[in-house]
C-alpha cells in the first residue's frame, strides 16, 4: 500500500507540493495526472524517499519512508521519466549491476530472471550493446527491467511509456496489469490520459500542488458534471486552452 | 559569486605583496629583466603547453557528446558557431589562473616602475595570455579531432589510442616542466626534446612565450622589444584566432560526418555493430568483501577501464605533481646522492593519493544520477564508498611495486624495508580514497557529467567544489608523508623497527577509512536527489 497524508514540500520560496494525501491499495493502478509542473514527479520522489517531505508522512506498505527508509524502499521498484542509467555498462552488466545492489543471489535463478525480462521486453538483442547506444524506448525499458528484477511489491512508473513503440507500450501495460492482480501496489504518472482511463483503476488529478479530485472514472464524471472522457474532466478540472489567445496568435499568423 | 571574490582577493594580495617587497630590489631586478627579456619565455610557453595538454581530446569529447546540445544545434545558426563557443569557454576557464597570478604582478610591477608605458604591461598581459591559451587549445582540440578521425570505426584501438595520446600529453608536459630547471644548460638529459623543441619554435625567439615575455616585461622595465616582436605577436593573435575558427569548422564536419557520435563504431563511410562481451569479474584481491562493495569495486573499475582518456588522466597524472618532488633532486644529484631513494619513495606517494582521489572521489561524483539507483536499492552506501576506495588498491600495489623494484636495483641494501614502503602506500591510499569520498559527498558537484568543465577527463575544472577539494587532496598527502617517512625514518635504525612502525600506521589508517567511508556513507544517502537529478 501507499499513503501519503498531507505531504508538502517547499523548495526555498516555492511550495511544490502542498496538503496532498491519498492512498493506493495492493492490487490496485492509480494514476497521478497533472499539467506540467503541477507537483507529480516531486510527489513521487517523497513517496520513494528520494526527497524529504517539509511536512506530512509517506508510506510505502507499513513503513514510513521518512523514519524507515531502508525497510520501505526493498519493496518499491521505480522507473523514471529520464532513465538513470550509466552508459559505460551493456544493457546486461546493467541489469546484473542492479541485481546485486539489491542484493539477489547470483545463481542460474537469477540469470534466468534477467533473460526472461530482457525478452519479455525485447531488449535481449541488444543487451550486449552499450547502453550509451541506446535510444530513449530502449532506455526505458531497461530502466523498467532494472526496477523489476527484485520483483517489487509497490512499482512507481513515471511516464513509463512515453517514447516506446505500441508494441513495448502494449507489453508493459499487460505487466503491470498482471502484477496488480497478483496484489503488487501501483501507482503511475502520465500525461496520455487514454492509458490512465484504460488502465487504472483510480485517478488522482493534481494542480500546483494540490489533490483537486480524486476517484474512479465515474466518481470524477460526477465531480466534472457529467464531461464523459478523461481527457474532458481533465481540462474542465484544470482549465482548458485559452481559446482566445490562440485565436489571437493563429490571426497574427494568418 | 563566491569564486570572483576569491580571485579578487588573491589578485589583491599578490599585488600587495608586490608593490610591498619589489621596490627594496627593484633596481637589480631591471637590470636582470633587461639582459634577457625572454627569461619568461620558458614559462609563458608552457601556459601554451598546459592548454594544450588539458585540451587534447576536448573538441572530439564535444562533437561526440554532441547529442546532449542537440538543442543548441537546432537553432539558425552555423553549428561551428556552437561549437566556437564551447570552445572558448574551454579557453577562459584555463586563462584563469595565469590571469589571476599575472595580472596583479605585472599590475604591480607596472606601479613600481618609472617608465611611461609599463601600466600597459598588465592589460597587454592579458590579451597575450588568451593568445597562448587559445593556441594551445585549439591545437589541441584539432589534434585531438585528427587521431579520432584516423581511428574512427575501430573502438578498441580508439580506447588504446586515447590512452597513449592522453599519455603523451601529460609525459610530454612533464619534459616542460623538466626545462624549468634546466632553461640554461637543461640539454644535458634531453639534448633530443630540445632539439625537437628548437626546430618548432618553442624555446627559439620566434617562439609565443618569448613575444609575450619581451613585451609584457619590456614594457615593466623600459626596455626597447622591437618592432619584430610587435609584428610577432599580432601574428601569434592571428594564427590563434584562425586556428580557434579552424577548430570549430573541424568540429561542424566531424559532426555531419557522423564518425564521432558517441558511442558510435561508425566510420563516415559505414557502420558496423560491435557486441561487447560482458566484463563480470568479482575477485581482485585475495580478499572476500560482501556483495555491494565487489560489486562497486566492479563498477567503478568497469567504468573507468572504457575511457581511455580518462584512465591515462588517472594513472600518469600524478607524474604532474611527481616531477616537482623528483626534479630538485635530479638538479643537485651530486649533493643528494644518498637520499635518492627517497625521493623515490617521496615520488610514489602522489600515486597513492592521486589514485585515492581519482577512482573514490571523483568517480563518486561521477555516480550523479545513479545515486538514485543505490539510494533506492537501499544499498549500504558505506560499504560502496568502500568499494570506491578499494578498487584503486591494485593500481597503488602495482604502481608501489615497480618502484620499488627500482629502487632495490639502485639501493640492493634497502630490500628490508621495500615490502613496508609498499603496505604503507596501499594503506595512505585507503585514507586519501576515504577522504576524497567524503569530501566528494560533502562538495561533490554531482551534475558534473553535464558539464563540460567538469566531465570526466576535463582538466579545467575539478568535480569537488571549493574547500572540499583542498580536503581532499591535502590531509591524506600529509598522512601519508608523515607516516611512510616515519616507517623509514625508524627503519634506517633497525628494519624491525619499520614494521612495528607500518603496524601502527596501517591501524591508524584503517580507523580512518573506516571512519571517512562511514561519515561519506551516510552523507550520500542522505542527499536529496535535487542535488543530482
Amino acid at each position: 500500500m501507499i499513503e501519503a497524508i498531507k505531504l508538502t514540500k517547499v523548495f526555498s520560496k516555492f511550495t511544490a507540493v502542498k496538503d496532498l494525501s491519498f492512498q493506493v491499495q495492493p492490487g490496485e493502478i492509480y494514476a497521478l495526472l497533472g499539467p506540467n509542473g503541477s507537483g507529480k514527479s516531486t510527489t513521487m520522489r517523497m513517496l520513494l524517499g528520494l526527497l524529504r517531505p517539509t511536512l506530512g508522512t509517506a508510506r510505502i506498505m507499513e513503513y514510513n519512508i521518512t523514519s524507515n527508509p531502508e525497510d520501505a524502499k526493498r519493496v518499491m521498484g521505480y522507473v523514471p521519466e529520464e532513465p538513470v542509467l550509466p552508459e559505460r555498462l551493456t544493457g546486461y552488466e546493467f541489469i546484473n549491476y542492479t541485481a546485486d545492489i539489491w542484493r539477489i543471489p547470483r545463481g542460474e535463478k537469477r540469470e534466468k530472471e534477467i533473460t526472461e525480462l530482457l525478452t519479455l521486453l525485447d531488449i535481449e538483442d541488444a543487451s550486449n550493446d552499450l547502453i550509451e547506444v541506446y535510444s530513449k524506448g530502449m532506455s526505458r525499458k531497461i530502466s523498467l527491467a532494472a526496477a523489476l528484477i527484485h520483483r517489487p511489491r509497490v512499482i512507481i512508473l513515471d511516464e513509463v511509456q512515453a517514447g516506446i513503440d505500441p508494441r513495448g507500450a502494449a507489453t508493459i501495460k499487460e505487466i503491470m496489469t498482471g502484477l496488480a492482480s497478483q496484489g503488487a501496489t501501483i501507482l503511475m504518472s502520465t500525461h496520455v490520459l487514454e492509458i490512465a482511463e484504460q488502465m487504472c483503476d483510480r485517478i488522482g488529478i493534481i494542480n500546483e500542488g494540490q489533490m483537486i479530485a480524486e476517484g474512479t472514472m465515474d466518481e470524477l464524471r460526477a465531480q466534472a458534471r457529467g464531461q464523459s472522457s478523461l481527457e474532458e474532466i481533465f481540462l474542465t478540472l484544470t482549465g482548458g486552452p485559452d481559446m482566445q489567445r490562440i485565436a489571437d496568435y493563429l490571426g497574427e499568423v494568418t | 559569486m563566491l569564486p570572483v571574490i576569491g580571485a579578487i582577493l588573491v589578485g589583491a594580495l599578490i599585488y600587495t605583496v608586490v608593490v610591498s617587497i619589489v621596490p627594496i630590489f627593484w633596481a637589480d631586478l631591471v637590470l636582470f629583466l633587461r639582459a634577457d627579456l625572454g627569461i619568461a619565455a620558458t614559462i609563458f610557453n608552457a601556459i601554451l603547453l598546459f592548454g594544450f595538454a588539458g585540451s587534447i581530446m576536448f573538441s572530439a569529447t564535444t562533437v561526440g557528446n554532441s547529442a546532449r546540445m542537440e538543442y543548441l544545434l537546432v537553432m539558425p545558426m552555423r553549428m561551428r558557431i556552437i561549437f566556437l563557443e564551447k570552445t572558448i569557454v574551454i579557453i577562459l576557464y584555463n586563462c584563469v589562473l595565469w590571469m589571476v597570478i599575472g595580472f596583479p604582478i605585472l599590475l604591480g610591477l607596472g606601479t613600481i616602475s618609472t617608465y611611461p608605458l609599463a601600466l600597459l604591461a598588465a592589460p597587454i598581459f592579458l590579451v597575450l595570455v588568451f593568445m597562448l591559451v587559445t593556441m594551445g587549445v585549439s591545437i589541441g582540440g584539432l589534434v585531438g579531432l585528427l587521431f579520432s578521425r584516423l581511428l574512427a570505426g575501430r573502438r578498441t584501438l580508439k580506447q588504446i589510442g586515447y590512452f597513449i595520446l592522453s599519455t603523451l600529453a601529460i609525459v610530454v608536459s612533464v619534459f616542460w616542466y623538466y626545462s624549468f630547471y634546466f632553461s640554461d644548460n637543461g640539454t644535458v638529459f634531453f639534448d633530443a626534446i630540445f632539439r625537437i623543441a628548437d626546430m618548432v619554435g618553442l624555446s627559439s625567439h620566434l617562439s609565443p612565450g618569448y613575444t609575450v615575455s619581451a613585451i609584457s616585461i619590456g614594457l615593466v622595465v623600459g626596455a626597447p622589444f622591437g618592432i619584430p616582436d610587435i609584428v610577432a605577436a599580432i601574428l601569434f593573435l592571428i594564427i590563434g584566432i584562425s586556428l580557434v575558427y579552424a577548430n570549430s569548422y573541424v568540429c561542424e564536419i566531424a559532426h555531419y560526418s557522423g564518425w564521432l557520435a558517441s558511442g558510435s563504431q561508425r566510420t563516415s563511410k559505414s557502420e558496423f555493430r560491435i557486441n561487447h562481451t560482458s566484463w563480470n569479474p568479482r575477485t581482485y584481491l585475495p580478499f572476500t568483501f560482501n556483495t555491494t562493495t565487489s560489486t562497486s569495486i566492479w563498477y567503478n573499475i568497469a567504468s573507468i577501464r572504457r575511457e581511455g582518456r580518462v584512465i591515462a588522466q588517472y594513472l600518469v597524472g600524478p607524474i604532474r605533481w611527481v616531477i616537482w618532488i623528483v626534479l630538485p633532486g635530479l638538479y643537485m644529484a651530486d649533493q643528494m646522492a644518498a637520499f635518492t631513494p627517497y625521493l623515490f619513495v617521496a615520488a610514489l606517494i602522489p600515486f597513492a593519493t592521486s589514485y585515492g582521489l581519482s577512482f573514490a572521489g571523483y568517480e563518486l561524483v561521477y555516480e550523479g544520477k545513479n545515486l538514485m539507483n543505490l539510494q533506492l536499492a537501499s544499498a549500504n552506501l558505506v560499504d560502496y564508498v568502500k568499494g570506491k576506495v578499494l578498487s584503486a588498491t591494485p593500481f597503488v600495489l602495482g604502481a608501489s611495486s615497480v618502484v620499488s623494484i627500482m629502487i632495490l636495483i639502485l639501493y640492493t641494501s634497502m630490500w628490508p624495508l621495500l615490502p613496508a614502503v609498499i603496505l604503507g602506500c596501499v594503506f595512505a591510499n585507503l585514507v586519501a580514497g576515504s577522504v576524497a569520498a567524503n569530501a566528494a559527498a560533502m562538495g561533490g558537484d554531482f551534475r558534473a557529467e553535464r558539464k563540460i568543465t567538469r566531465q570526466r577527463g576535463a582538466a579545467v575544472q575539478m568535480p569537488i567544489r571549493g574547500w572540499s577539494m583542498l580536503r581532499a587532496t591535502l590531509m591524506p598527502n600529509i598522512v601519508a608523508y608523515v607516516g611512510v617517512f616515519s616507517i623509514l625514518g625508524v627503519g634506517a635504525l633497525n628494519p624491525l623497527y619499520a614494521y612495528v612502525a607500518l603496524s601502527a600506521f596501517a591501524l591508524i589508517c584503517y580507523r580512518l577509512f573506516l571512519s571517512y567511508s562511514r561519515s561519506a556513507g551516510r552523507r550520500l544517502s542522505q542527499i536529496e536527489a535535487s542535488e543530482y537529478l
